[in-house]
């Protein structure tokens, strides 16, 4: 096995088991998480001729990183995702253009019913890049150091830049350094242990879920693959990614903090009961009445709890963020196997970090948030189904008409609500933090894809 | 099925627009039809100007009042079918575990029509596909065994081929009403215990 060689930057570490899973034909963005600090772009680029969108997809393969060795996150690595316009536009087959679900050919503005993206979330108020059909195929690099991100990207720069018929429409940088978001909080802790992936399971993250579930053409939860996109050695080893970006209204957030905290330390409480971690990451199961950073920052304890013990929601809320997410033991109100609505997130934070003291209307404006790569086998019915069930409703919970308050769209006078001995706390006039700025469906094609999309010119 | 139905209501055109479309359907109707039409028109209009909620989509197939959706197949039994599924229906004699724990369910009606056919009649919470594939892996054994029991059912494991089975069988409803539209199963249960709750308060301090 790999020797480990910077432990403090991974979140998960290799097992003494062999990983059942094709690790070089995956995508390493698949499996492998942001390191911290962080640094990355994601660029978005339109193909106006299909043959020089398939010798860029030739020229690319080489640098997109696979998943072997995953748990090691010493060097950049770029990936590489297309959506269906973008099919279309290299001109793949007509028989492989029908065997993708349909929620993916008609892509994610079209869905909006179903995402419930209404209201400021409708599709009519999001960016061109997410509207016009143009985005056709996005490429991301992480890494860890300043300098090799700008190195990767000039790598993926130097395969489309001079090729006429390829352009690139944005380039979205991100920059993190302290692994918090523009809410102020450390994210990406929880994320879903794949089956085979040669990583054992963090402590709380449950039993490893079954691969199928995450990555094509490998048995899922139900004991069957999932339907795949066709040939065989297109859709194999490959997953669907639903990519959207939030901004992030610092100032509605900091002035709700303040309506409903009037110290720090009250207002910091509000905040962790919103999300079910306090900012540092610690957990409230685990910490319900003070922050503990030094539990918040520890991976091997951070995430290790369960609801067992919190049945009535007095230290996590039902309807905060995270037990909403991954409800793990709460009791459902509806028959739910939480193991087959789990998503790979690789969450990016942009602009400008988050300031308590940004009370302002004009700071809900100003430019951060984030873009989420959510990844899965069957990312477009799992990000319908959480926008649904879990993100705006919260029946399932026994949060009767409320919303997910870092994540939902908030309709006038919503509530949250914080279960308290003896009579609940109710916090009125919550808005929507995060506002979609816009989304689209991707698929990340196996490296072996890669090379079978990039020679369909014979 | 799915194809043939999604005529949804019309809901641009105006109160008196739709009356005047009523009159023209009912010029060759039974005098006693024309009559009665004549008599509501005044409602009618009220009514149409002012709906009390709205029909709309429950996702790929039925409609949806609030919170509640409706689910209607009508499917045609295998060999044999009918006689196992009377059998099974019989021996739960109307207590239905399984749809107790869904909590999606507000109720069902199986309905056979005769040898070859059965109805099948469902109002439930939320959007038409959200739990069939949690279905498949926490009441497999309860899928396959009610409905097996008809021709095409492809097993509960293919979610996608099942739903398609679902959607080719289904007949979307052109009414559905709905008492309590904001009403899903979990509220009306914590409704129901509330109201216990408010009552024992009551008797205790009474």
């Amino acid at each position: 096995m790999p020797q480990v060689s910077d432990v403090e930057t991974l979140s998960a570490s290799p097992s003494l088991r062999a990983p059942m899973l094709e690790l070089s034909e995956i995508q390493a963005t698949v499996l492998r998480q942001r390191p911290t600090p962080y640094y990355g772009s994601h660029v978005a680029l339109r193909i106006d001729d299909p043959r020089a969108g398939r010798e860029f997809i030739r020229r690319l393969t080489p640098h997109i990183d696979s998943a072997a060795d995953w748990w090691e996150q010493a060097t950049p690595w770029l990936s590489v995702a297309i959506s269906y316009a973008g099919l279309e536009a290299l001109e793949v087959p007509q028989s492989t253009l029908q065997s993708f679900p349909e929620a993916f050919r008609v892509g994610m503005a079209a869905r909006a019913r179903e995402l419930r993206d209404d209201g400021v979330n409708d599709p009519k108020n999001w960016e061109p890049l997410f509207t016009d059909g143009q985005f056709h195929v996005g490429v991301s690099g992480f890494s860890g150091s300043e300098e090799r991100w700008r190195q990767v990207m000039a790598v993926a720069r130097q395969q489309y830049e001079g090729l006429p018929g390829v352009s690139a429409l944005t380039v979205e940088d991100f920059a993190v350094h302290d692994g918090r978001n523009s809410l102020g909080y450390k994210d990406g802790i929880d994320q879903p242990p794949v089956e085979g992936s040669g990583v054992d399971p963090l402590p709380g993250q449950g039993r490893p879920i079954k691969a199928g579930e995450f990555i094509l053409g490998y048995p899922g939860e139900a004991g069957v693959p999932l339907p795949m996109p066709q040939p065989d050695v297109f859709g194999r080893n490959g997953a669907f990614v639903g990519f959207r970006k939030y901004q992030s209204r610092v100032g509605a957030f900091n002035r709700f903090l303040h309506a409903n905290g009037a110290t720090e330390e009250e207002r910091e409480l509000v905040a962790a009961k919103l999300v079910g971690r306090w900012r540092s990451g610690a957990p409230l199961v685990l910490a319900p009445d003070h922050d503990d950073p030094a539990l918040g920052a520890d991976p091997k304890r951070n995430n290790d709890f369960v609801y067992v013990g919190d049945t009535h929601g007095r230290q996590a809320p039902f309807g905060c963020h995270i037990r909403r997410m991954n409800p793990r033991d709460t009791e459902l109100t509806r028959l739910t196997d939480v193991n087959i609505h789990r998503l790979i997130r690789r969450g990016t934070t942009f602009g400008k970090p988050y300031d308590p003291d940004d009370l302002s209307e004009a700071a809900d404006e100003i430019e951060r948030g984030a873009i989420f790569l959510f990844i899965s086998a069957k990312a477009m019915a799992t990000m319908e189904f959480l926008q649904q069930e879990w993100i705006d409703d919260g029946d399932f919970i026994g949060a009767n008409g409320e919303r997910d308050p870092i994540v939902g769209r908030q309709e006038p006078d919503a509530t949250f609500t914080i279960p308290k001995e003896p009579v609940r706390r109710r916090l009125r006039g919550i808005e929507t933090f995060n506002v979609l700025r816009g989304g689209e469906y991707f698929f990340m094609p196996s490296l072996s894809a890669l090379t079978w999309l990039g020679n369909l010119d014979g | 099925m799915e194809s043939q139905t999604q005529a949804r209501p019309d809901q641009d055109s105006t109160a008196e627009q739709k009356l005047q479309k009523l009159r023209d359907l009912f010029a060759d109707a039974p005098q006693i039809a024309k009559t009665a039409l004549g008599n509501m028109a005044q409602v009618l209009a009220a009514h149409l100007s002012e709906p009390r909620s709205r029909m709309e989509s429950a996702g790929r197939a039925g409609s949806r009042q609030g919170q509640v959706s409706e689910l209607t197949l009508i499917l045609p039994f295998a060999p044999g079918g009918d006689r196992r599924m009377r059998a099974l229906l019989q021996a739960q004699n109307g207590s239905f575990e399984a749809a107790d724990k869904v909590g999606t369910l507000h109720d069902m009606r199986f309905v056979f029509v005769d040898e070859t056919k059965l109805i099948f009649a469902t109002a439930y919470d939320g959007d038409w596909d959200a739990y069939i594939d949690d279905f498949a892996t926490k009441i497999p054994d309860f899928m396959d065994l009610a409905f097996s029991a008809f021709e095409g059912w492809p097993g509960i494991q293919n979610t996608t081929a099942v739903k398609d089975w679902i959607a080719d069988h289904q007949y979307t409803a052109e009414g559905w009403y709905v008492a309590s539209p904001n009403l899903t199963v979990p509220q009306t249960k914590r409704l129901e215990k509330v109201g216990e709750a408010v009552d024992e308060f009551l008797d205790k301090i009474g």
